[in-house]
């Protein structure tokens, strides 16, 4: 008990509550709990982790996977029995039956938990599964309990009919200072990980194994990534990406693992840039583990690599709008297509033909309109067009005369292929619709390529 | 806690009376208190099929959690010590929400019966024909006379679903309509309109006897009145047990139900069914002292006006009993060898966990600061918009014009601001619209799927909620409460 409290740190209420209300192997388990709290608040590793300390017989159900009634009911009754037997089991009557046979064979009134992991997904069944869930206990002779875990909270789950109350647990999130001492305790993981990667020589080690280093690194790391994310996981990985370049200066002898200052100084820009990269863990592969050959045969050659790789990893929507390599007018089609979707087409005119001076007023009352609505193209999504004007836009902004060819038009089919433009790919001249799916980094990265300006031609941007 | 064996007596007896507790409040489903009159209509019908042969149907109403099943419990309980139940009729219990259609409801009627074997592999062409032929096995006995049948079905309402043929009510009330055998059909529902989902020649069948039970009925005087009777009820422990456990033992069933000389002291606490009892024998250790300590600081409970405060929270919040049990298994979960008595402000803290859960503030203020300013970026974006739905383009428009006029707050890249949008999506604090007939979608003919930064959200979450996590968010920085409090940037 010690022992986990020490574990699982900050959640000393709730394993209190777990512990109070699943009590000692002899009394009587509550009928059923219910446990919410936001993502990563350590909702299943408190439950998994107080049910293995009590030591007694449960089934933990994965709700995802188990995305049936008939391999939710078969994982309980082959998770109690103590071999692993073939079950068959199609309905909750199957389901009850096979409860009581264990309980006259072997299990008595031994405590039984059924843990309902992820438990939102039974919404997608029958909401009759989990009404009888929550009255198991009445429905069968046993001393069971089950426990639903999930991040919805208890509204979330409307019972038409009804169904029996559960005990109710909240998990609330970490604050910046649980969040410190969580993963504070992952000090010596990080140090491990980060000595795989680098030849360190003791003297130095030494000085990266001190606490003082990693709680100075943790309180920089939180000051830049608690206000977007709360999220445990999520910190937990990126603190570790983090504190590898925060040692690296130290490893390489450049900047004192003493000098505090510096090393925030050399940190705070990689932490801000980095933030880009939460969630998304794109440098999971490469910057983690550095292939140790390249690592002896040209030391001063890593934070070139590490710079680069990080500027490639910013610019990743434009890397991969220009991975595409389109053909030039199919790169001007896209485009056509992106204006086409997010101007209006009354307005076509105004901004594709070369004079408009007449308009201007009118233009000003519109824009006036548009500030007071806020309701701008670009905020809406895109609009469909259709196919001449698809053409009348490419011809206005493709400086030189080109002739429509079956070329072209193939080419329009490729974009809908590759999934840039939605509609149809046949092509019908008159009645073919379409739609540009891709956003303004994309198109801008395009666009940047033949050397177009997107935004003046944008209604919005004017 | 982790079963440390102590031979400290303090410890041994708070274990005793905890697991005592424990029991009575969760295990005990047929100690049955309140609604007399309706009890003695269960009985009566009962008793009735079963000692004179008669045929009855009802219908028992009631909320979630008002015992209808406990009352039905102890009431079979009662009738198996008055006459030979096993022997003289068969009681079957379905319950809508296991016994989900026809087929699985017969082959539960037929285990239940015990007829499997007589069934075998037989073949029936239709529903009737299956039950008829159940009846004919069940009339072997000398007089040819069919044993006397208690049909009890919980959920009653999902009996006659919608998409379910009545052919099982149908065929029961037919019994019962015409004495084919005796037979008592009770239906167990919380929906007051059930008669209405009765099929026609279902509902000329049934008797239309409906027995209600309303959970604060039958109470005189303030309504927590109620609830400080059932605290003391239940948490006081039967002095007398110990002395009569041995006892007991020895003697045939019916006595112990005369044995009221043992309990005359003690009549107000209804001590645990004989049937758990036997199961937990430990639970004779408990020391008489030690237990009249107990319930004098039980009663003393009861008296202190605090508890009363509370249990009349309580009480305006809800007259479910079972939720009432909820708080006193929490509160008795509580106790340990370092705090062998209840303690008020417990039972408080449970019951204003349970009045006012407040878990959508919770989790609002388990938001990330840039989640919290996205909620709060839509309710603005919401109220200007008289509740129109928005998309993350439009919420991060406005969200943007907050941190550009702000320069303390630290810039964040696009994908993660996408990346908290979707994280609001999953914790259900905005609900994608689903219908299509807003302005926006009209022209949308070519595609139906929309790009995610164009879908359109609704807040799932009561303004009031945003306003109190706001106000009560630990370290919030003061240009956020501040952007929230003057509305429109
Ligand atoms: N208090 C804690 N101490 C140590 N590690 C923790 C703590 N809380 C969470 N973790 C770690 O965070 C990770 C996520 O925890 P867990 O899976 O229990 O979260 P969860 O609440 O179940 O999340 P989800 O709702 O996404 O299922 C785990 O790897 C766990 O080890
Ligand atoms: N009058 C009562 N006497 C004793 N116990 C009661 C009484 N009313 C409710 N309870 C207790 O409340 C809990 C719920 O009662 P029960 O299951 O009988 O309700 P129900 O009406 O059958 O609910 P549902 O509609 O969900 O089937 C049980 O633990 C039961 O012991
Ligand atoms: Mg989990
Ligand atoms: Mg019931």
């Amino acid at each position: 008990m010690e022992q986990l409290q020490n574990k699982v740190p900050c959640r000393e209420e709730q394993l209190n509550d777990l512990f109070n209300l699943l009590g000692d192997g002899d009394e009587c388990l509550p009928c059923s709990i219910f446990i919410s709290g936001s993502m990563a608040t350590g909702k299943t590793l408190c439950v998994n982790s107080v049910l293995r300390c009590l030591n007694y017989k449960h089934v933990i159900i994965d709700c995802i996977e188990c995305y049936t009634p008939k391999i939710i009911f078969e994982t309980i009754l082959s998770g109690l029995e103590d071999e692993e037997i073939e079950v068959k089991c199609e309905t909750l009557m199957d389901l009850v039956n096979g409860l009581n046979r264990l309980q006259e064979t072997r299990l008595g009134y031994d405590p039984i938990v059924l843990v309902f992991d992820r438990a939102e997904r039974l919404r997608n069944l029958d909401a009759n599964i989990m009404s009888a869930f929550l009255k198991l206990r009445e429905l069968c002779n046993l001393n069971i309990c089950c426990i639903f875990v999930t991040h919805l909270i208890y509204e979330n789950f409307n019972f038409r009919r009804g169904a029996r109350e559960p005990i109710k647990l909240y998990f609330s999130n970490y604050n910046k200072e649980e969040l410190f001492r969580i993963i504070f305790l992952q000090q010596k993981p990080f140090i491990h990980h980060l000595l795989v990667s680098y030849e360190v020589d003791n003297e130095i080690k030494g000085e990266l194994e001190k606490p003082e280093l990693f709680a100075n690194f943790l309180n920089a790391f939180l000051s830049v990534f608690y206000r977007p994310c709360r999220d445990l996981i999520e910190l937990q990985h990126m603190a570790c990406v983090n504190f590898i370049k925060y040692c690296e200066p130290i490893i390489k002898n450049e900047i004192s693992a003493t000098d505090l200052t510096k090393l925030w100084r050399h940190i705070s820009p990689i932490l801000k840039s980095s933030l880009e990269l939460l969630y998304l863990r794109i440098s999971d592969a490469k910057s983690v583990k550095p292939s140790p050959g390249k690592e002896n045969s040209d030391t001063d050659s890593t934070p070139h690599n590490f710079e680069n790789m990080l500027k490639e990893e910013l610019t990743s929507t434009k890397t991969f709008a220009q991975s595409f390599e389109l053909p030039y007018y199919a790169k001007f089609l896209l485009i056509a297509a992106y204006l086409a979707s997010y101007n209006s087409p009354m307005e076509d005119k105004r901004l594709f033909m070369k004079n408009h001076g007449k308009q201007r007023k009118r233009l000003q009352q519109i824009k006036a309109k548009a500030k007071i609505s806020e309701k701008l193209n670009t905020q809406l999504g895109p609009k469909v067009f259709t196919l001449h004007r698809l053409l009348a836009i490419f011809y206005a902004i493709l400086e030189e005369k080109i002739g429509l060819t079956s070329n072209l038009l193939a080419q329009i089919a490729t974009l809908v292929e590759l999934k840039l433009i939605a509609g149809s790919k046949e092509i019908d001249l008159d009645t073919a619709k379409y739609k540009c799916i891709v956003g303004y980094d994309f198109i801008a990265a395009v666009a940047q390529t033949v050397g177009f300006n997107v935004r003046k031609y944008l209604y919005d941007f004017m | 806690m982790c079963g440390l064996q102590t031979e400290n007596p303090l410890e041994v007896q708070i274990k005793l009376i905890r697991k005592y507790l424990k029991l009575k409040i969760m295990a005990d489903n047929e100690s049955f208190h309140g609604h007399p009159q309706e009890r003695n209509h269960v009985y009566d019908l009962f008793k009735r099929t079963v000692a004179h042969g008669e045929s009855h149907s009802a219908l028992m109403i009631g909320p979630r959690g008002s015992g209808k099943t406990t009352l039905i419990n102890s009431v079979l309980q009662q009738i198996s010590k008055e006459v030979d139940l096993s022997n003289d009729a068969l009681v079957i219990r379905l319950n809508g929400l296991i016994h989900s259609d026809d087929k699985i409801s017969l082959k539960s009627i037929t285990a239940q019966m015990q007829l499997e074997n007589a069934v075998g592999d037989r073949v029936f062409g239709t529903f009737a024909e299956n039950l008829a032929f159940l009846l004919s096995c069940l009339q072997s006995g000398a007089d040819r006379r069919c044993k006397s049948m208690l049909f009890i079905l919980e959920e009653f309402d999902m009996f006659c679903h919608v998409g379910r043929t009545q052919t099982l009510l149908y065929n029961l009330f037919d019994i019962t309509h015409s004495a084919q055998a005796p037979m008592c059909v009770l239906g167990v529902t919380n929906r007051i309109d059930v008669v209405e989902l009765l099929e026609k020649r279902v509902k000329s069948r049934f008797s239309h006897r409906h027995i209600f039970i309303f959970p604060n009925e039958d109470s005189e005087g303030a309504p927590h009145a109620k609830y400080r009777d059932r605290l003391v009820n239940t948490l006081c422990l039967p002095r007398t047990k110990t002395v009569a456990t041995p006892k007991k033992k020895g003697r045939s069933r019916k006595s112990t139900v005369t044995s009221e000389d043992l309990m005359e002291i003690d009549q107000e606490t209804t001590s645990l069914p004989d049937s758990i009892l036997s199961r937990h024998t430990d639970l004779q250790n408990l020391d008489q002292e030690f237990l009249q300590d107990w319930n004098a600081h039980v009663t003393g409970l009861a008296e202190e006006q605090k508890v009363l405060d509370c249990l009349e929270k309580l009480c305006y919040y809800t007259v479910n009993e079972q939720i009432f049990r909820n708080v006193l298994f929490e509160l008795v979960s509580k106790l340990s060898v370092n705090k062998p008595y209840i303690d008020v402000s417990d039972l408080s803290a449970i019951i204003d966990k349970t009045v006012a859960p407040e878990h959508r503030v919770k989790l609002l203020q388990s938001l990330s600061i840039l989640e919290l300013s996205l909620v709060i970026a839509m309710k603005h974006g919401m109220e200007i918009f008289d509740g129109e739905p928005m998309n993350f383009e439009m919420v991060l428009h406005r969200y943007t014009k907050f941190s550009n006029s702000n320069s303390s707050t630290q810039t964040v890249p696009r994908p993660v601001i996408l990346k908290a949008f979707e994280h609001l999506q999953e914790l259900e604090i905005i609900m994608p619209v689903r219908t299509t007939d807003s302005i926006y979608n009209t022209t949308d003919t070519t595609a139906s799927r929309v790009q995610k930064e164009y879908k359109l959200f609704t807040l799932a979450i009561p303004s009031d909620d945003i306003s109190e996590a706001v106000k009560n968010f630990k370290a919030l920085p003061t240009e956020i409460s501040h952007w929230y409090n003057n509305s429109v940037v």
